[in-house]
């Protein structure tokens, strides 16, 4: 055995991402209708899914319209502002 | 001024005089008629200091420039139409191709005048009541509401 040895020793820590809530508030300028299309357009949801959470915005004030990483929540924020909706991001509870 | 579904999937809008086109150049106008321009206003939603530090670097000069474009395509487009009739009646198209950027002037003209004028849900207004000042930009949104209306029934979907 050598005078010096190195021992590299590995630990492997696993967290679970904290999925982001992209929410979408209400706001009395943009067409319901508009809303439904910019649903279906960004998120792919068919037009069913899509108009009832149109409701939600406008019946409840916002609505969490998609939940999952981070990455992909600014993303679909950054879509639904280029389209002028009121949107955001947040932690999920 | 009547604006008429075209058999190509566009919308025309026929102007009769040059009040007409006079209200139409008010779309962009009014679109850029808020001291704060609506990508900052959109920016300020974002909650998370870190998050709003990179909107504000990388996301709202990206979407500041693409509101100006739109604006820029509706204002080009409506001055050629003019020119085009020396400022009386004729026509002015919106093709399915530019249908998204007039959407977007006129959205971002009616959320500019909402800024400013607070109107709220339209159907509890009545426009009778309100101050000359607010009257026309309420009949403006009003106006510019119907086209969109339009674009949305007719050209979008």
């Amino acid at each position: 055995m050598a005078d010096s040895d190195t021992l590299t020793q590995t630990r492997t820590d696993t967290s679970l991402d904290v999925p982001w809530n992209v929410v979408v508030r209400d706001d009395p300028v943009n067409l319901m209708g508009y809303v439904t299309w910019v649903f279906m357009k960004i998120f792919g949801y068919d037009e069913k899914k899509a108009a009832i959470l149109m409701l939600q915005v406008h019946q409840l004030g916002r609505s969490i319209v998609w939940t999952g990483q981070r990455e992909k929540a600014e993303f679909y924020v950054q879509q639904l502002q280029a389209h002028q909706l009121k949107s955001t991001l947040e932690k999920a509870a | 001024m009547r604006i008429i579904p075209t058999l190509e999937g566009g919308l025309m809008i026929d102007a009769d005089d040059p009040g007409d086109w006079q209200l139409l150049k008010g779309i962009t106008t009014d679109a850029v008629s808020c001291d704060e321009k609506l990508a900052r206003r959109l920016g300020k939603l974002i909650a998370d200091e870190e998050l709003a530090r990179d909107w504000k670097e990388y996301v709202i000069p990206d979407l500041e420039a693409e509101f100006s474009a739109d604006v820029l395509h509706v204002a080009t487009s409506i001055a050629a139409a003019r020119v085009e009739c020396g400022g009386g009646p004729g026509p002015l198209w919106i093709t399915s191709g530019d249908a998204f950027q007039w959407y977007s002037a006129l959205n971002q003209a009616r959320l500019a005048l909402e800024e400013q004028f607070h109107f709220g849900p339209s159907q509890v207004i009545d426009p009778g009541e309100l101050p000359p000042l607010r009257r026309a930009a309420f009949l403006r949104s009003q106006f510019y509401c119907a086209i969109q209306s339009l674009l949305l029934e007719h050209v979008l979907r």
